[in-house]
């Protein structure tokens, strides 16, 4: 080596080194701005403290653990949380990011950094429902630290408007946000046209998320678009067809674990359960610190009788739980399932007691959920006279509200009341979950198959009938009124509508679209225009990526009186359609 | 796919480890930046004795990034020997946005040892990689350069004919014959088992060899070769993705 001379020039004459901020115009007063430190390891504070002090901040929290840093999150809002993965007992950087992001804690605009000492799978998938805004992999200098942090304040400004359209859920005017920024700024193309692709999906419109998928494609090879289109093709039940192509995106990537997910449902779709839990068990292992995919994995095991692998599922599934927002009662309830098939009905019951006091706060169905389970849990290990205890017990709290749990519960419900001998009840429930979907074949075909088994097949499809005609009756009522002109009669009558039959979702479009016309003949009332979009949300829960959904929700932004909507009308939103009929 | 259960304990028990020993290195390497960063002249006035102690200083941050390349490099490469198993996560990314982390994460050691570090490429072009392996591949080669330059360090990228070119080049002796050979081998489509780690740049070159070869694009994959000439008539470590 050669000895040292005086220091160089920082900058060569060759390139002059450029602001790290595109542009550099749009620098970012990085002084002024608070932040927050999360790691187990003091000397890695101090040195991510230091690299910030020489940014200029002064403003700088520090925490050793998950648990300190919620702390610090609920009291303080941040600008930049730099949030180390790993941080020992206790949440992880992960759980932190969504208990903070589901509790609100953290800005739409605050910058989340997630650090690790290696590349994690988890910053591959892309999919999954809370990300970081950047990933970085230790060492950090201070010089990685500053580009990632302007490149990620410039991405937000770029998505500043589209996010907050998302958000409204209007996803037409966000999706023409997109087209109008893909044009402006380069760099963020394929983000963009990620998030365009996302919104024709969510808004109903298969085919033009074909369409973006398909030219990112043109230009290079990302197993996002491939995973896109395959995802298209399971949602248009295309079943092989998904499943070949999301074979082909883990064959390119075996590390982009939102594809093994997608591939386990293909599988699901199909009847393989078999193949579906195989592929759900690869994706946990490489993988394994996700609630739902455990979870899934632990009910598919169950259902094929694999009782080892289920309890390890949900085993794991609670563990994770244990310090997470994201847990919930499945794995409790799976667990009491599998101690039941293990003629352990005792240890069955301490879980379900557990679930109930863990989840009553969040979960007002948990204990009509675990008085479910007890009765499948005395009925499949053979005490036929407990099973037949907790049928009546269910048999009375359902007298006792008008309220229903989810369709899957209601018919787990009714199934086990039949077996147990419960006769009313459980019909009743069943032309419930009819009235509430009567233009569902697969699910009318499926409570058919509850009825054939409890030997009242005749009387089931006299059931099913009257139940489906009762629905459409309510319906057709409220559009005849509608289509003569009694506006306000026939707003009345949805509400009503809707109050007995509270989670069909034809019978909620309609009362939304109705309710629009109002407002657009009549004039805008802020109450009604409150109600549809409560209307329009309820749907959107119970059935999402509905076109229907989307044109409505962007007619009722547009009626908002004095919004400034700077993107235009490109011919997307459809006209007002007529309420439909069936 | 067919791991034992045994083996999955180790993985984390070793991946546990290794994140332990990067946040010792994390330490060690940013707190000889920060003294570095004080030039020696200034180091001078306050503490005579501390002048002394700036080159030997600037050698302990080489072998700090050294230490800190190698367990990287590990880390990506020893699930499974002979077959990278790393999540490859391909980005659009601005060249200026690549050449400012990778000088970032260089300029106090190139400054402290008196190296020139010359550029040379269009920051608005974008291209598609996995942003955190090309920026440790490219920092990695110069961290290497500056060992055995004479007094410059050149990174120069460009597109040429439907290719992004990232060249390393130094006004040192240039490489011995013998790390052509193995820069050679880690620049072919097939590694024939691990043999040629008998020099000590062979884990870096591997790692480089499989960074290239991630990259694919229409049935294209990057390449990894080493040379001697360039501007500087030096060593040169050339990366060529598609």
């Amino acid at each position: 080596m050669s000895t040292a001379t005086s220091l160089p020039a920082a900058a060569p004459a060759a390139a002059p080194l450029r602001s790290v901020a595109p542009g550099g115009a749009d620098q970012i007063d990085w002084a002024d701005k608070n932040y927050l430190i999360v790691d187990d390891f003091v000397g890695v504070r101090q040195l991510l403290r230091e690299s910030l002090r020489s940014l200029g901040a002064r403003n700088i929290d520090q925490a050793s653990s998950g648990g300190e840093a919620m702390g610090l999150l609920a009291r303080v809002r941040y600008d930049v949380v730099l949030c180390d993965y790993n941080l020992g007992e206790g949440k992880n950087g992960q759980q932190v990011l969504e208990e903070a992001r589901v509790r609100h804690l953290v800005n739409p605009s605050t910058v989340w950094l997630m650090v690790s000492a290696e590349k994690s799978v988890e910053s591959v998938m892309g999919a999954a429902e809370h990300q970081p805004d950047a990933y970085l992999i230790k060492p950090i200098t201070e010089g990685v630290l500053l580009t990632r942090l302007n490149r990620v304040w410039h991405k937000k400004q770029v998505f500043r408007l589209i996010d907050q359209a998302y958000a409204e859920k209007d996803y037409l005017r966000a999706a023409r946000l997109c087209d109008a920024q893909i044009a402006a700024s380069r760099v963020h193309e394929h983000d963009l046209l990620r998030m365009k692709a996302r919104l024709m999906e969510r808004s109903g419109q298969p085919t033009r998320a074909r369409e973006v998928y398909e030219q990112v494609l043109a230009q290079r090879e990302y197993q996002w678009a491939r995973a896109g289109l395959a995802k298209i093709r399971l949602a248009n039940g295309e079943f092989e067809q998904a499943r070949l192509a999301f074979q082909g995106v883990i064959a390119e990537n075996r590390y982009y674990i939102d594809a093994y997910d997608q591939l386990a449902v293909s599988y699901q779709n199909m009847g393989k359960l078999e193949e579906a839990c195989a592929i759900l068990e690869r994706a946990a292992k490489l993988s394994p610190n996700s609630v739902p995919r455990q979870r899934n994995l632990g009910n598919i095991a169950l259902k094929l009788g694999n009782m080892p692998l289920a309890e390890k599922a949900f085993r794991k599934c609670l563990a994770i739980g244990e310090y997470s927002i994201m847990k919930t009662p499945d794995a409790y309830l799976g667990l009491a399932r599998v101690y039941g098939q293990k003629n352990d009905a005792k240890e069955a019951l301490r879980l379900l007691l557990v679930a109930q006091r863990e989840f009553a706060q969040d979960h007002p169905d948990i204990q009509l959920r675990a008085k479910i389970t007890e009765g499948l849990v005395y009925h499949e290990s053979g005490d036929f006279r407990r099973a037949r205890k907790a049928g009546d017990d269910l048999e009375a709290m359902l007298k006792a509200t008008p309220a229903r749990p989810d369709v899957a519960s209601c018919l787990e419900l009714a199934t086990l009341l039949f077996a147990v001998g419960v006769k009313d009840a459980p019909a009743e429930l069943l032309c419930y979950v009819i009235r509430n979907n009567h233009d569902n074949p697969l699910l009318l075909d499926e409570v058919q198959k509850i009825f054939d088994k409890a030997r009242l097949s005749e009387e089931g499809t006299a059931m099913i009938l009257a139940s489906k005609k009762e629905a459409a009756d309510l319906m057709n009522r409220g559009v005849l009124l509608w289509k003569t002109g009694k506006l306000g009669e026939a707003v009345d009558w949805m509400r009503d509508a809707i109050k007995s039959v509270p989670h069909n979702q034809r019978i909620l479009f309609n009362a939304a679209q109705i309710m629009v016309s109002h407002l657009q003949q009549q004039g805008y009332d802020a109450a009604l225009a409150g109600e549809a979009h409560d209307v329009l949300l309820h749907v959107d829960h119970l059935l999402p990526g509905q076109q229907r959904f989307a044109q409505l929700m962007e007619q009722l932004t547009q009626l908002q009186p004095g919004r400034v909507d700077g993107s235009t009308d490109d011919g997307d939103s459809a006209q007002t359609d007529a309420p439909s009929t069936r | 796919m067919d791991e034992t259960p045994n083996s999955h304990e180790l993985f984390l028990f070793l991946a546990s480890t290794a994140h332990d020993m990067k946040n010792s290195i994390s330490v060690l390497s940013g707190t000889l930046e920060r003294l570095l960063s004080q030039s020696p002249a200034q180091q001078a006035d306050a503490q005579p004795e501390a002048a002394s102690a700036y080159p030997q200083m600037a050698q302990m941050l080489y072998q700090t990034k050294r230490l800190n390349d190698n367990l990287m490099q590990l880390l990506a490469l020893y699930k499974q020997v002979g077959k990278p198993e790393y999540p490859f996560d391909m980005q659009p990314l601005e060249l200026g946005q690549l050449v400012d982390q990778v000088v970032a994460l260089a300029r106090v050691l190139l400054d402290s040892r008196g190296i020139e570090l010359e550029l040379d490429h269009d920051p608005s072009l974008i291209w598609h990689l996995d942003e955190d392996l090309v920026v440790g591949v490219l920092s990695h080669a110069i961290n290497n350069a500056s060992h055995y330059t004479g007094n410059r360090v050149r990174l120069a990228i460009h597109e040429i004919d439907g290719w992004l070119e990232l060249r390393v080049e130094d006004n040192g002796p240039g490489f011995p014959p013998a790390l052509l050979k193995a820069g050679a081998i880690a620049g072919r489509d097939s590694v024939g088992g691990v043999n040629f780690l008998t020099n000590s740049a062979g884990l870096g070159l591997y790692f480089s060899g499989e960074v290239a070869r991630m990259h694919r694009h229409r049935g294209r994959h990057g390449t990894l070769r080493l040379e001697n000439g360039g501007k500087f008539g030096g060593g040169c470590f050339v990366l060529r993705l598609p």
